[in-house]
């Protein structure tokens, strides 16, 4: 994915860090890739990963400072993703996401730990929102 | 032996080699040849004017009277009767009886010729017995009967045989013109009213001496090479169901069936009857095509099922469009607006809004959710009555179909329409994927059996390729399909159906294939009468 660093005129409203870190996980490409270039909007950076897998393999679960990660994925899913960063004493703050409304899934994703669960679609401002939210933990 | 010449007209009759008598309307005997007086051992003058049957105690198992209402009604009758001689001797007369009519058609008299077959050989009565039970049956049967000289193509056949011609069913593949020339071999020795009537004929003079290609359209042509193939092979009799042509133009449906009665064997000619069933065919087809409406609602209407699972995947689209945009938003908020990078967001709404149109045009037109009505009913007789549906698609796919069936099952309490449409559905499935691998064994198994106390569990194994093992898992989501022109829903609706009834689906893979498992709830016992009442 190409990543363009920002830097020289740094702007007031502009929140630079683009040493923070931020891992997308979604199985749908485009979703994930527009919700990469969303972060990179607000001057963060961000990966995407179409797989928890994926995102395991990468070796960013060191790096990253909030893992955004939808729900329903074929393999491990963000339930279990969120488990097994728990069992390895990963404490980074997770975002989850899902389309469904399933009232038990919601629950469970509640009670899974996760910083927040937020429903697509959702206002990019609640994204920013929640991330300035993880980075301030 | 020379003779004066006769003085009467009636004497002619006793140079004649039969009996000649002719009777009254009230049985008396009227006249009476010189070959009655030989067979009978009655003089004319002790004959004449005596009631025929009473003085020679005819007999036959019909009885007289049956025997003289049918010749009132047919106007010709032939058998075989058992008289008494003036000396007491019994003999059998094989005898012909015609009805005379007047001009304005009352009957006048009955002429009746008769031939001594007390010392014929059995084995030769047998055969005239036989030939007059054919000849009336021929003539009064319902059926187009058709008598056929068949004797050309045998020799044609023999030919082919002295040529070497071992399968004479490939011979006919590889030079089809053969059929052709063998329908034009084949006379019409005889037909009966019947068939002229069906035909569109005049008469039957038409059609005796015509050879039959004119009957035989050429999508029909393989029935008729079906037919000589069982001819080559001794077999007795071939049947099939097919469409003749008539003289008029018409093309109708028929049951056709020929026979090569041994009796015949010698003049070379064959019988062939035909039944004309258009009407069946007609209802059949309207049957079959009310049967595709019916599957086409029941399709739309399971659609309903979905609403949930098609508004997930087009949320998808909609939150990458509506994500792109509020970064556009955001990079063109900039002091220096980043043209470069609102392109691509921009390209990239292009192409996600494509794909939620994409969707959309796919479940277009699909019909408003439906309560399921969940009745009382055999889950056996769904699944006969599925497979019944799907007749046609197995035989275009030379599928075997085994049903294992659990007698005695509780019956099921379910939406009959929405179950029928999940073993449809696995039924297609398996069959596409039989196809698809090519595989040259193609078994269909379905077993029914009660899994626990009030669960009904039916299981459907194919001989397919199976399926790969990370497919498994995503086999039931919408739109997972491996087909160029798949929809992907199939098992999803099957899983949202069974799921709604409160069971489960499952698929797996088996030594030779897949299986695909449901359960579904069972209803109350059958004495439950209060539940049964829809
Ligand atoms: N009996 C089977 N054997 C192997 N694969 C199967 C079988 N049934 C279903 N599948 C797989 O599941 C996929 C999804 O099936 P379905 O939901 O009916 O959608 P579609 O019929 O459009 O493919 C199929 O494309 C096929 O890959
Ligand atoms: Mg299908």
């Amino acid at each position: 994915m190409m990543l363009r660093v920002i830097c020289g005129h740094v702007q007031e409203d502009f929140r630079v860090p683009d040493d923070i870190l931020i891992s997308v996980i979604d199985d749908d490409e485009s979703l994930c890739l527009a919700m990469v270039g969303l972060i990179r909007s607000f001057g963060y950076r961000a990966s995407g990963h179409g797989s928890a897998e994926a995102f395991l393999r990468s070796g960013e679960m060191a790096r990253a400072r909030c893992i955004v990660t939808d729900i329903h994925m074929a393999g491990l899913n963000g339930l279990e993703l969120k488990q097994l960063l728990d069992e390895q004493e990963c404490h980074v703050p997770v975002i989850m996401m899902t389309a469904r409304t399933e009232e038990a899934l919601l629950m469970r994703a509640r009670e899974s730990g996760a910083l927040c669960l937020l429903q697509k679609p959702f206002p990019a401002d609640a994204l920013i929102g929640w991330i300035d939210k993880a980075l301030a933990t | 032996m020379i003779r004066s010449a006769p003085e009467r007209p009636e004497d002619i009759l006793d140079l004649v080699t039969e009996s000649v008598i002719v009777r009254g309307l009230d049985g008396r005997i009227r006249l009476w040849n010189d070959m009655s007086e030989t067979i009978y051992g009655w003089r004319r003058e002790n004959a004449l004017g005596r009631p025929l049957h009473g003085l020679l105690h005819s007999h036959h198992p019909l009885t007289i009277a049956g025997i003289e209402s049918l010749l009132a009604e047919k106007g010709v009758w032939e058998g075989e009767l058992t008289r008494s001689t003036a000396d007491g001797r019994e003999v059998r007369i094989e005898t012909r009886w015609i009805m005379r009519r007047d001009d304005h058609g009352r009957p006048v008299d009955i002429v009746e010729t008769g031939r001594d077959m007390t010392h014929f050989p059995e084995l030769e009565l047998e055969t005239r017995l036989n030939t007059h039970r054919y000849r009336n049956l021929f003539q009064a049967m319902a059926a187009s009967f058709w008598e056929l000289d068949f004797s050309l193509v045998r020799r044609m056949i023999e030919d082919l045989v002295n040529d070497g011609v071992r399968d004479l069913r490939a011979y006919l593949a590889a030079h089809p013109d053969f059929i052709r020339r063998a329908m034009a071999a084949t006379h019409v020795i005889d037909v009966n009213e019947k068939t002229v009537q069906l035909f569109g004929a005049q008469g039957r003079a038409q059609l005796r001496g015509m050879n039959v290609a004119p009957f035989w359209p050429c999508a029909s042509e393989y029935i008729y090479a079906q037919a000589l193939v069982a001819a080559f092979e001794s077999r007795p009799h071939y049947i099939a169901e097919t469409k003749v042509a008539t003289l008029d133009g018409r093309e109708i449906d028929v049951i056709f069936t020929v026979c090569w009665p041994t009796e015949h064997k010698g003049r070379g000619s064959v019988l062939v009857g035909i039944i004309d069933i258009s009407e069946q065919v007609a209802a059949r087809a309207a049957l079959e095509r009310i049967r595709a409406e019916l599957a086409h609602a029941a399709r739309v209407s399971i659609l309903g099922e979905l609403v949930a699972s098609i508004a997930h995947e087009v949320n998808q689209p909609l939150a990458a469009i509506a994500t792109n945009g509020e970064a556009g938003l955001r990079w063109l908020a900039r002091p220096e607006p980043d043209v470069e990078e609102v392109r691509m967001l921009t390209g990239r709404m292009v192409a996600d809004a494509r794909r939620a149109a994409d969707i959309i045009a796919r479940i277009r037109g699909m019909a408003a959710k439906r309560a399921p009505e969940p009745t009382l009913m055999s889950l056996n007789g769904l699944i006969e009555e599925a497979m019944l549906f799907l007749r046609h698609e197995r035989q275009a796919h030379d599928v075997a179909l085994t049903l294992d069936l659990a007698p005695d099952l509780p019956p099921l309490r379910a939406d009959r329409t929405q179950v029928q449409q999940v073993v449809v559905n696995l039924a297609v499935n398996a069959m596409q994927a039989m196809n698809q691998a090519g595989s040259p064994e193609r078994a269909l198994k379905v077993r029914t059996r009660p899994a626990g106390p009030a669960t009904l569990l039916c299981e459907m194994e194919d001989s397919g390729p199976g399926i790969p093992p990370d497919h498994l898992e995503r086999l039931f989501d919408s739109f997972f399909t491996t087909k160029e022109s798949g929809l992907g829903i199939g098992l999803s609706i099957c899983r949202s159906i069974i799921e709604a009834h409160g069971g489960e689906i499952r698929a797996a893979n088996l030594p030779g294939g897949a299986c695909f498992s449901f359960t579904l709830p069972a209803g109350p016992a059958p004495a439950d009468h209060a539940a049964i009442v829809e």
